[in-house]
Order: structure tokens, then sequence, then C-alpha cells
């Protein structure tokens, strides 16, 4: 019942915006006819723009539950911290496959010189553990692959909003607390020398 | 106070590779004798059962963090001396001394090197003999 009544006055509402946009127009009012025009416009467009200004929202607070950073949105900072995150496993994946190498050298090495067949059978097994950790890295192609995909994603939708020219979302308390501090974003995180300094200011 | 290598420490971090991590360098440094928590409450509830002496915690854990684990271990007569060695990514100024001015022994940013955690756990037993 309440809705064929709000049916019916946004109908009314409806045809008393169109009758005065005809009567501007039939006056010669070209700048009343289109104020008319694109009142009627923005009925329909408003609930859009609503869901839209709500996703955006929703989006920077998921994605971008991190601390602010200057000169970068949220949903910016979280693409550069899921970028940080691929590089970081990437080096410290490489970092264990060089030394699986290394290690798998010294085991090559050791197999060469006499050895006893109980000795050959332990330096096989070391040689096979190396090889199975060196595959075990590849997870991090993997998850890295998935994580540049999301940023892409999240980089386009940010695009997309930003084209919409939506209200900026309200920002968030930050207390929270920052994580990993990330090279060039994060420019007033501590390293071990200024905490020691730090602590040993405080007596510890 | 020399270390005695047979003490038993409580690791605690929310990620596996992490403990596992820890574990291993304290291993090469001669302490086999640990158990781990994966977050505040698990290792208050070790901390009741088993006979701990000391604590390896990371911060940011989803449940109980770091923080407030160090928080409780000071407020029970129990565990109020117990050396607490925080290693976290946290690397805020803000952070470092409210674990300071909360007791903690040590603090350790990730990510470190197992020279760091040789050197400050050296530190800690260092300060410890000498306030003992």
């Amino acid at each position: 019942m309440a809705a064929v009544m709000e049916a019916g006055s946004a109908r009314a509402a409806l045809v008393e915006r169109l009758q005065h946009a005809l009567d501007a127009l039939e006056q010669g009012d070209e700048a009343g006819w289109r104020r008319e025009l694109d009142t009627i416009a923005a009925w329909r467009t408003q609930p859009m723009m609503q869901g839209l200004g709500r996703l955006a929202r929703e989006l920077a607070q998921t994605l971008g539950e991190l601390p602010p950073t200057h000169g970068a949105g949220d949903l910016d900072d979280a693409c550069a911290r899921l970028d940080h995150v691929v590089a970081m496993t990437e080096q410290a994946s490489h970092k264990t496959l060089d030394l699986a190498e290394q290690c798998r050298e010294l085991a090559d090495q050791l197999k060469a010189t006499t050895l006893s067949g109980e000795q050959t059978r332990v330096v096989d097994q070391i040689r096979a553990g190396l090889s199975e950790m060196a595959l075990a890295q590849s997870y991090q192609d993997l998850t890295g692959q998935i994580i540049r995909r999301v940023a892409g994603i999240v980089r386009r939708v940010h695009e997309g909003f930003g084209e919409l020219g939506l209200p900026p979302p309200e920002k968030k308390k930050d207390d929270g607390l920052a994580g990993p501090a990330v090279a060039g974003l994060d420019k007033n995180a501590f390293s071990q020398d200024d905490a020691d300094d730090l602590l040993s200011g405080l007596g510890l | 106070m020399t270390a005695n290598k047979n003490m038993r420490i409580l690791i605690v971090d929310d990620f596996s590779t992490m403990r596992r991590i820890i574990k291993n360098l304290l291993n090469d440094l001669g302490y086999t004798n640990t158990a781990e928590a994966d977050d505040g409450s698990s290792a208050l509830t070790a901390l009741a059962q088993g006979s701990f002496d000391f604590v390896v915690t990371d911060w940011n854990m989803p449940g109980m963090t770091g923080i407030e684990l160090l928080k409780a271990i000071r407020a029970d007569d129990r565990f109020k001396t117990l050396p607490v060695l925080m290693v976290t990514a946290e690397a805020k100024r803000e952070q470092i001394i409210e674990a300071a001015q909360n007791g903690v022994n040590g603090y350790i940013i990730k990510p470190f090197t197992a020279q760091t955690l040789e050197e400050k756990l050296g530190k800690i037993f260092e300060r410890l003999g000498a306030a003992a």
C-alpha cells in the first residue's frame, strides 16, 4: 500500500517536473527546461551513484585498512603494499634457491670423494631434500601472480571510481598497528639501530 | 648470568613459518627446549601449564596481541619477571616506547638476522645477570 502511494507521489512529481519543463520550453526559457530535465535525470541516477559511492567506500575500507601514506589514496597504498609483498617474497625465495643450489654443489663434491655405502645414501637424501626445498619455492611465483592480478583489478576499479568523481571516502581514525614497514611508503619507520638507540635511551 | 641452554622458551607468532624460523635459529644457538603458541591467549595457556624461562613474541596477531600478552605477563605475579623478547614488524617509535614502558626485555624488528637475535639474547641475559 505504502509502495503504491510512493509510486503515485513519484508519478505526480514527475508530471509536475515535466509540466514545468514544457512550460519553460514553450516560453523559450532554455535554462529553465534544461534545469527541469536535469532534475529528472538526477532522480534516475541518484540511487546508482549512492550505490557506487557505498561500494567505493567499502572497497577502500576493505583494501585500505592500512596506515595512510602521504599523497596516495588508500587503494593506491594497498596496491603498493601488494607489490612490495611480491618483491619481498621473491627476494627471499631467490636467496633460498641460491643456498639450496650451493648446498647441492657441496653434496656433489662430497659424492665425488670416497664414501661408504651408508654415507652415499645420506648424501643422496640430503640432495633430494634440497631439490624438494627448491621446488617448494615455486609457491612464490604462483602467489606473486595472484597478488599482481588482484592489484591490477583494484587499480582498474580505483581508476573507474576516480572517473566517476564520487565523493572521497571518509578517513577512518588511524588507531591500528602499522604492520611491516614498506620502503618508500612508511617514512617514519624505525630501523633496528634506531630502535636500539631509543631503547638504550629508555634504560634497556 | 650465563644463559642456560636448557631453558624452556615459548615462541609466539601467528605465522607458522616465522615460528619455525625462530625455532631453527634458537636451535642453532643451542636452545633446543622450545614450544610454540599462535597468539597471546594460547601463549598464556601454555605459560600457565609449563614452566617457561623465556618468551619470544610477535606483536600483531589475531586474537590477543603481543603487547596485550606482555601486559598480562607483567600483571601476573607468577610471570612478572619472565624475560620477554619482542620480535615484530612493528617499527614505529611509539610502539617501541609502549613495549619498553610495559616492561619488554628486548625488541627486534622483522626482518632480522640470526646475528641480531644472538646479540639481543646475549644482552638480555647480561642485564638479567647484572640485576640478579
